[in-house]
């Protein structure tokens, strides 16, 4: 073919191209399109099994719960809780059980009807240890769910707790008995369902295409009122800059976490806005408090209190966290995060003062006897191994800061950057002086008795740096044990103050949530835990809408 | 001739063999295993971990699951990928197409570029032309592929006045199933062209480098003075007599390359949103998913098994001398 010919053939299907598209114009309070920026794809799209956040945006908006915790975060009693699939609930007389009565509107996305026997068989698959989800656990309380009749679903609890409502609704995203209820375990995370889920949402998924995008259409006539949006499209972008670059071009709408080099760029775009909220994560430097080699011993370093608190003091905490977030991350002011409304911002911290600090060491036998710029006592040196996750930015940079200030005090850090599986192998074996570690929480802060409890101190646990206290145990224990939001507060705050004075950690930051936003979109209600909770009630006014929206899916 | 074949297949069959199996050693050999990968998860408790491990099997001992990898493998089963939570066949079944389509047109276009570049250079041997191009195909050749990537990503993407090329994918995701045929095939064109432009870059300098020395060895031979004397044409003297005969070394780094058809180019891929099996191995590889590691690693063998006697027997067609040879 002559290269004239081959010119005229791609002229021909660009003029093909122009013609080519199917628009439906939405002229209505509803339509548009929402095009969200995503780093890869999800590893299932069965909830049990979803713990990527993609996995689990789409699990939110095709799937319901009985009911959704409310903007406050609160997890203490069903306060603020909104009904979802269960219209209302009837708690018993002694709450060791929960009745929980489904709006007899929901229907699944096959127009099958939604049965108590659905909640049922949900919880019998999450608490099935073999099926593997990690949200088992958060079940640990509930004895059994019982159908009491076609619309009304019981649980049935082992105990009293203040945060059995929030363990059992907030954990489960109900399942259709319909399609699940003869499939083996073994057989679930490959059934179809896991790539195409059939829900009760206000969004239906339509399609996966792997490696490109997730697509979910409004479902029109959803018991809960039609969503505002026409479509909600998932597009993968693993590149961070070209996700950036994509959005300012007008080909996704939505970065659910800008990195901090492209915030100035967005800032400066006229079509794009930031959207700042709090997040859930928080990072630290973990120490080991016990010796690698033998967890009988305590660490040659860390094992002294005060030793541990010496080192913290001589950290500038926050030119630390603004080297590497800059302003998008607060000083973290303990294994806590600033959304949860037990957490007192005023705890008293271990301050800066690396000169005090110096005389610390100094007064502990911590000196430079040989000049080589180390401190040492009894000839060894006061020197140790920080591992950090080689994939973390904002790890590195602090890594190599909290390095060059300790460097300054005497003190020899050497930064060992391992890739993730290798980084988790060595914090479960506690196989470590110090990590660059990091949780994110959920919202309830039940989950610090596994994180920093001695609970969580037994192999197996996530407790790597084996902290023990038998005073922050017992406080931790009577804030979850609080029926009150005052009282819960009360006793978080004594427990995170016996933890920052211990000094098991160096807290580092909690970075907040940077998301980008194109500005014809309206957001409402962006929660910390789950920004996209509100999403079906995003809208785009019909003059802002742009020819995306204006496409919808041909049927 | 057959025999010869017969045994580079046999010998391809052992060295793909022999890699798996030290694939297979190697990354359960190293640090972490898939489900060490939930950073930051404390839900993620070691129970539930070792509920994962006990449902894919790998609880067993080594032995016993190579065996029984080997065993469904010789079932066409290439296991089920932990990270995608699907059939590794799938996921190839995905990935591979997306890979074969862009690297064949960055090779064939960057060869093809790479052959005229040293044709023009040859031509005009030690003049300006000849030192410019030489030094177009030391830049490009200098340039890493991330940051040619990202250049041509956001130069001709972003830049451009007018914004032609779409920002990365295979497709529009947004209106592709709204077009017809024609749109369809102009949509996925458009989102080829950014992609295979920067590997046809990426690839013309190392066949132009080494086509233009290959051609200069050939023309003091002494069927180009006979030619010339003929009073042929220096295009066609170059073109028809000695370019053939100076292709030999170029085929080979066609054959070396050709495993890329399989394997991509993982930063090309990550930049413009390829999902090309550049991008799943990368993928494979840092969140321990053993099977679908295993299984690409024993088909990037393949391939470079494959390119080897392709190469053979290209050289063969190519030089008649060679086959009695064999």
């Amino acid at each position: 073919m002559s290269v004239v010919r081959l010119v005229a053939l791609i002229l021909a299907l660009g003029l093909a191209a122009c013609t080519g598209e199917k628009n439906s114009v939405a002229t209505s309070a509803t339509g548009g399109t929402l095009v969200i920026s995503v780093g890869g794809d999800p590893e299932s799209l069965f909830p049990p099994l979803a713990s990527t956040t993609t996995g689990q945006m789409v699990g939110d908006l095709v799937y319901d719960r009985l009911a959704e915790i409310g903007d406050s975060l609160n997890t203490v009693g069903d306060a603020g809780f909104q009904p979802r699939l269960a219209k209302s609930w009837d708690w018993s007389a002694d709450s060791l059980s929960i009745a929980f009565h489904v709006d007899p509107r929901a229907r699944w996305h096959d127009n099958k009807a939604v049965t108590a026997g659905d909640v049922a068989l949900t919880y019998r698959i999450y608490s099935d240890s073999t099926n593997g989800s990690p949200f088992g656990t958060a079940l640990a309380n509930i004895d059994s769910v019982t159908a009491t009749d076609s619309l009304t679903a019981t649980i049935w609890f082992h105990a009293k707790s203040p945060m059995q409502f929030y363990d059992a609704v907030n954990t489960m995203l109900i399942l259709p008995e319909h399609l699940l209820a003869n499939v083996s375990a073994s057989a679930l995370r490959e059934n179809a369902i896991a790539r195409n889920p059939i829900g009760t949402g206000r969004y239906r998924f339509v399609q996966w295409n792997a490696g490109q995008s997730i697509e979910l259409a409004a479902d029109t006539a959803n018991y809960r009122g039609r969503p505002r949006l026409d479509r909600v499209i998932m597009t993968i972008a693993p590149d961070f800059s070209a996700a950036v670059t994509r959005l300012l071009g007008g080909e996704a709408d939505l970065i659910e976490q800008v990195p901090a080099v492209s915030i100035d760029a967005i800032a400066k775009d006229t079509a794009v806005r930031l959207l700042l909220a709090n997040g859930l994560d928080y990072n630290f430097v973990q120490l080991n408090l016990n010796d690698p080699k033998n967890a009988n011993r305590p660490h040659r370093l860390f094992g002294d209190r005060e030793l541990r608190r010496a080192l913290t003091m001589v950290l500038d905490r926050r030119g630390i966290v603004r080297n590497a977030y800059d302003s998008l991350a607060s000083v973290a002011v303990g294994p806590t995060v600033r959304a949860y409304p037990t957490t007192d911002t005023t705890l008293r911290q271990i301050p800066f003062a690396r000169d005090a600090a110096m005389r610390i060491l100094d007064s502990l036998g911590w000196k430079d006897t040989n000049g080589d710029g180390v401190r040492d006592r009894n000839g060894m040196p006061l020197e140790f191994d920080l591992l950090v996750p080689s994939v973390s930015k904002a790890r590195n940079t602090m890594a190599a800061v909290i390095q060059e200030q300790l460097r300054k005090a005497g003190v020899k850090v050497n930064v060992d950057k391992l890739d993730i599986p290798a980084f988790v192998d060595r914090e479960n074996k506690r196989n470590f002086d110090a990590v660059m570690g990091g949780w994110h929480v959920e919202p309830s802060p039940g989950g610090i008795r596994q994180t920093w409890a001695s609970a969580g101190a037994q192999t197996g646990g996530t407790n790597y740096g084996s902290y023990r206290n038998g005073t922050f145990d017992a406080e931790v224990d009577s804030a979850l044990a609080s029926t009150t939001l005052a009282g819960r507060r009360k006793f978080f705050t004594a427990a995170y103050q016996t933890i920052i004075d211990d000094a098991p950690a160096i807290w580092l930051a909690e970075p907040k949530r940077v998301m980008a936003v194109h500005k014809r979109i309206n957001t409402v209600g962006v929660r910390p835990d789950a920004w996209w909770a509100n999403v079906a009630d995003w809208s785009i006014p019909a003059d802002r809408r742009i020819a995306r929206d204006r496409s919808i899916r041909a049927r | 001739m057959a025999a010869f074949f017969v045994r580079r297949l046999l010998h391809g069959f052992i060295v793909v063999a022999l890699v798996a199996t030290i694939v297979f050693v190697l990354i359960r050999a190293a640090p972490g295993d898939p489900f060490s990968g939930a950073m930051d998860d404390p839900s993620v408790t070691e129970a539930i971990r070792e509920a994962w491990r006990h449902a894919y099997g790998l609880d067993r001992p080594i032995f016993e699951q190579f065996v029984s990898y080997v065993r469904s493998m010789f079932h066409g089963d290439l296991g089920f990928s932990i990270l995608l939570k699907r059939p590794v066949v799938y996921v190839l079944r995905d990935a591979l197409p997306n890979t074969l389509l862009l690297m064949s047109i960055g090779l064939v276009s960057g060869f093809l570029l790479g052959i005229e570049v040293a044709i023009a250079q040859v031509r005009n041997l030690g003049k300006k032309t000849d030192k410019i191009l030489g030094g177009i195909s030391i830049t490009f050749f200098s340039i890493p592929d991330f940051w040619l990537a990202l250049l041509i990503f956001v130069g001709l993407g972003y830049w451009l006045p007018g914004r032609i090329f779409p920002l990365g994918g295979v497709v529009d995701v947004v209106n592709y199933d709204n077009f017809g045929f024609w749109a369809r095939a102009w949509d996925r064109i458009t989102h080829l062209i950014l992609p295979s432009l920067t590997l046809t870059l990426l690839y013309f300098p190392l066949f132009a480098r080494h086509q233009r020395a290959a051609l200069i060895d050939t023309l003091p031979s002494e069927y180009m003075t006979t030619a010339r004397a003929k009073g042929v044409s220096e295009s066609a003297l170059i073109r028809k007599h000695a370019l053939r005969n100076s292709l030999l070394p170029v085929v080979t780094l066609v054959g070396v390359a050709f495993p890329a058809l399989f394997a991509g180019a993982v930063f090309v891929e990550k930049v413009f949103s390829w999902p090309g099996m550049g991008l799943r191995i990368v993928e494979s590889i840092g969140g321990r998913d053993y099977p679908l590691l295993t299984a690409s690693v024993i088909f990037a063998s393949a391939f470079v098994v494959a390119g080897s006697i392709l190469a053979d027997v290209v050289h063969l067609w190519l030089d008649p001398r060679l086959r009695d040879d064999r």
